[in-house]
């Protein structure tokens, strides 16, 4: 980390400097390198064109052997470091699933199938789908540090961590379908479930699923929070809420790469709990942050033009952060197919995606394209989702009249500000739209909080939510689809209460399938939505991961940021050429 | 003198009883709790599943239950535990207090550096360049929101000089160097606003004074137009311009959020925005309290300074 004292005595005239020239520069950053006087607009689909060439799908392959040694930083939201409080991709650093995703995504044209990386189970056997024997890897030791002290995990581990954290809110989606675990030796256990589930493997992957944890730590005084010990691949040294965390390397971690070579490569891991895009990219161009996430397209050419030698991998979202509408379907006029189509014509998605990210985006269905076995690019088109998601103003208005609204209909659709999204201009576009189809739109903006109760179906919205789909945490039909359409679900689940029969007899078919039918099923069920409408979904940006040209961020290039597929950090490192770092504690 | 005090800490302590009830009460209307602000996205729990979170948090239990706890050991100093990190709130907020109040006070240092020496000249220079350009200074120190000069300040610190302020407190006494490295910067960015308003406090107010009858009778005796000022004028000028700065100090221990979100210097006033956004009940019922504490103390603080500033106040 650079931190030279700055000349201090020379700080008034700088500042007032920056201040007098700021807006100025602010204009020359932005300006296209190829054509100075033009607005960034016009610049945008060259750059995207630049972007396709420049860097394709599929990043390259890092270079070996890898090079061990220095400190990886990325920024990070972590409220607490414990899982038995709350969820957050970064715990899997400290504490490891089951299994995890090798590749988190299957992205199009980079990986069809993902890959499951065994890491405490080795091989499990199917006695019934309701019965499931795992088999547990022999010689993994906790953090050696008390009141744990480095003791081998079991089987009594991971039943009781199961145990612990099976019912808790943040992982109930995944293990609530577990009854009971039987110890059967050392290294095995046994998973009863409630209801069949021929792909329960599925649910034990990632750090969506529990956690394994050692009684001793939790029973401590302080619980995990003042103990925080796992297997992982890093050991939490620090802490310290709104500033950061540092976590140095686990000694004893016990998986390898590929060639056999021990993990994880980086001394340490720093975390940096950003707040501001502008702080993240000052902290990018200085060296601070190693890999980091950009949000928009206008960020990305930002960065770009300051720091041209980053490497870039931009990556089509599997479904997570698209511009959706939720309706009130126990209410009319929402109840009503027919409304619910014509407010989906009435959306032009291609103004949509130039509006949120400058066109860089891709069309959205129902679910995510790959589950409906949709697997390249080329494929994510409105010929594949149908008519209801062509922009056609006319057939709206004709829908509408047939429904028994030729005068339209008033409707509030509510929004919030939310870091990531735009989606005061995504309402206000939807609001014009709809205008335009003789519908009268009136905003509501939510207070942050209160928006985040109604997406998560705690309560109720009057009429319209501008929201992100329900989405999962891994390629799973389970958590994408099953959970967010069955009408045996809850709001919490099912946000828009959507019951309709046909769809639960297909959900059900699906869930009993072993596996063979599963791709057809998955297909009707998407033939099903995309008709019905329950959800108004339409566009996605890609996601944006920058790294410094002296980082290899993770062994497997299939990552899209270490903060959301954590575990990748242990295959990250680090050149010759990355800053030296100290260990500093954040807190002096 | 002493009854007073008595009174004005009588006073203090009925303020923050209230205060006490209405936050509690206040934070428990916000939509939203703690068990669903953690949630993640991809998170979809039973309506069980939360229910039992919210047991376990305690926020199942009556109002006034919850309240009884609360405040019985707030009064024995224990404000609870934070209801996200399950730290004690006292613990959360003493860390972040050291570094608001380092930047706190610089900035007040800053501010009254560049304030006290323009009021005074562009006062005593009045109608002159050298008010006019104190008079520009001053509103343009008060036009440029703290937000846009800071995010300016980092993002040309970055391309320019490729090094922004260290992240990681280090107080004054522990790492001079490093400390003054990280928060100089903010210090000038919060201090030039909170400048703006004393050098206009001051200007008007010595303006004022130098108009008084005492002043005319000491330039008539003869006194040097430098005694008169330094000597005469200058402290009873100061009165309102004490009670600005005593004002804005409080503000700043809470009012920082920006500028310490943008230089990753967490300080209280994060602390609270996030407590707010995550409905962390305790910790947003402990930071009010403690806020609530310093303002009643300044305010007392700095009624007693006027005694001091002008012999002629006396408090009953």
């Amino acid at each position: 980390m650079k931190t030279a004292p700055f000349p201090l005595t020379t700080l008034p005239l700088v500042m007032l400097a920056l201040a007098l020239s700021a807006s100025a520069t602010v204009a020359q950053e932005k300006a296209p390198a190829s054509e100075k006087d033009a607005p960034f607009a016009y610049a945008a689909p060259a750059f995207i064109k630049e972007l396709d060439t420049r860097f394709p799908a599929q990043p390259p392959v890092p270079p070996s052997p890898p090079r061990y040694g220095g400190v990886l930083h990325f920024p990070a939201v972590v409220r607490a470091f414990d899982p038995t409080v709350g969820y957050r991709p970064e715990l899997a650093l400290v504490w490891d699933t089951l299994t995890e995703w090798e590749a988190m995504w299957n992205f199009p044209e980079v990986q069809r199938t993902p890959v499951i990386r065994k890491t405490l189970v080795t091989d499990w056997q199917i006695q019934n789908p309701s019965t499931w024997i795992f088999k547990l890897r022999q010689g993994v030791k906790f953090h050696n540090r008390p009141p744990v002290n480095g003791r081998e995990m079991t089987a009594e581990d991971v039943k009781y961590s199961y145990e612990l954290l099976k019912d808790k809110a943040q992982y109930s989606t995944r293990a609530a379908l577990v009854k009971t675990i039987t110890v059967i030796d050392k290294y095995t256990v046994k998973f009863e479930l409630s209801m069949p589930d021929p792909k329960f493997y599925l649910n034990i992957v990632d750090s969506l699923s529990p956690v394994i944890v050692p009684r001793e730590a939790v029973e401590a005084p302080g619980g995990l929070a003042e103990n925080p010990i796992g297997t992982g691949a890093f050991m939490l040294k620090e802490f310290s809420p709104g500033d950061g965390a540092l976590l140095v390397k686990n000694p004893d971690y016990y998986l390898k790469d590929r060639d056999g070579r021990r993990l994880p490569y980086v001394d340490a891991v720093r975390l940096y709990f950003t707040k501001d895009a502008a702080t993240e990219t000052a902290l990018f161009r200085t060296k601070q942050l190693d890999v980091m996430r950009i949000s928009t397209l206008d960020q990305l050419y930002a960065l770009m033009r300051t720091t041209p030698d980053l490497q870039l991998y931009r990556v089509p979202s599997f479904g997570w952060g698209d511009y959706g509408l939720s309706m009130a379907l126990d209410k009319a006029p929402f109840s009503d197919v027919r409304v619910r189509q014509a407010l989906s014509m009435a959306v032009n998605r291609d103004i949509v995606s130039e509006v949120i990210n400058k066109g860089d985006a891709a069309l959205y269905g129902p679910f995510p394209w790959g589950l409906a076995g949709y697997t390249k690019r080329p494929d994510y088109s409105y010929a594949n989702l149908g008519p209801n998601y062509q922009f056609n103003p006319k057939e709206a208005k004709k829908l509408l009249a047939a429904a028994g609204y030729p005068n339209g209909f008033d409707l509030e659709l509510e929004w919030a500000e939310f870091q990531g999204w735009n989606y005061g201009e995504f309402a206000q576009l939807v609001a014009r739209f709809y205008n335009d189809v003789g519908l009268r739109v009136k905003l509501k903006q939510l207070e942050t909080s209160t928006w985040l109760a109604k997406v998560t179906g705690v309560q109720p919205f009057t009429h319209m939510l501008a929201a992100f789909s329900p989405i999962g945490a891994g390629p799973s039909f389970m958590d994408w689809v099953y959970l967010r359409y069955h009408s045996s679900f809850p709001k919490t689940m099912n946000r828009e209460g959507i019951s309709d029969p046909k769809l639960d007899d297909l959900l059900a078919t699906w869930r009993q399938d072993p596996g063979d039918k599963r791709p057809v099923l998955q297909k009707a069920i998407w033939d099903h939505l995309r008709k019905n409408v329950y959800r108004i979904t339409t566009i996605v940006p890609p996601h944006y991961r920058v790294s410094q040209s002296y980082t290899h961020a993770g062994g497997n290039p299939y990552c899209w940021f270490p903060g959301y597929c954590s575990y990748e950090a242990k295959t990250a490192w680090l050149t010759d050429k990355a800053p030296a770092r100290k260990f500093d504690k954040f807190a002096q | 003198m002493r009854t007073y005090i008595t009174r004005r800490v009588l006073h203090g302590l009925l303020v923050l009883w209230l205060v006490s009830l209405v936050i509690f009460s206040l934070v428990r209307i916000l939509p939203g709790d703690a068990v669903i602000m953690q949630l993640d996205q991809a998170a979809a729990p039973t309506p069980e599943a939360l229910k039992r979170a919210r047991q376990e948090l305690g926020l199942e239990r009556p109002f006034l239950a919850q309240y009884r706890t609360w405040i019985t050991g707030a009064v024995q100093g224990d404000l609870g535990r934070s209801l996200i990190t399950r730290r004690p709130v006292t613990q959360e907020l003493l860390k972040r207090i050291n570094l608001t109040s380092h930047l706190a006070v610089m900035s007040v240092i800053v501010a009254l550096l560049i304030a006290l020496p323009i009021g005074v000249l562009s006062a005593v220079k009045q109608d002159t360049m050298s008010d006019y350009v104190g008079r520009l200074f001053a509103i343009l120190g008060l036009s440029l929101p703290d937000f846009w000069l800071a995010t300016v300040v980092i993002t040309f610190l970055a391309i320019w000089f490729q090094w922004i302020p260290p992240i990681g407190f280090a107080p004054l006494w522990v790492d001079p160097v490093r400390c003054l490295s990280q928060l100089l910067i903010p210090a000038v960015i919060i201090g030039a606003r909170l400048a703006a308003v004393s050098m206009r406090m001051t200007r008007s107010s010595l303006l004022e004074v130098l108009r008084q009858d005492y002043i005319r009778t000491a330039r008539a005796k003869g006194a040097r137009e430098r005694a008169v000022i330094v000597r005469h004028a200058l402290k009873n000028a100061f009165i309102p311009v004490v009670t600005v700065i005593g004002q804005q100090f409080s503000v700043l221990l809470g009012g920082t959020v920006i500028v310490e979100f943008i230089f990753l210097q967490p300080g209280v006033g994060s602390l609270i925005l996030d407590a707010v956004l995550l409905r962390d009940y305790t910790l947003i019922q402990g930071a009010v309290l403690f806020f609530a504490t310093v303002i009643v103390v300044t305010n007392l603080l700095v009624d007693l300074s006027y005694a001091w500033l002008d012999p002629r106040i006396r408090y009953r």
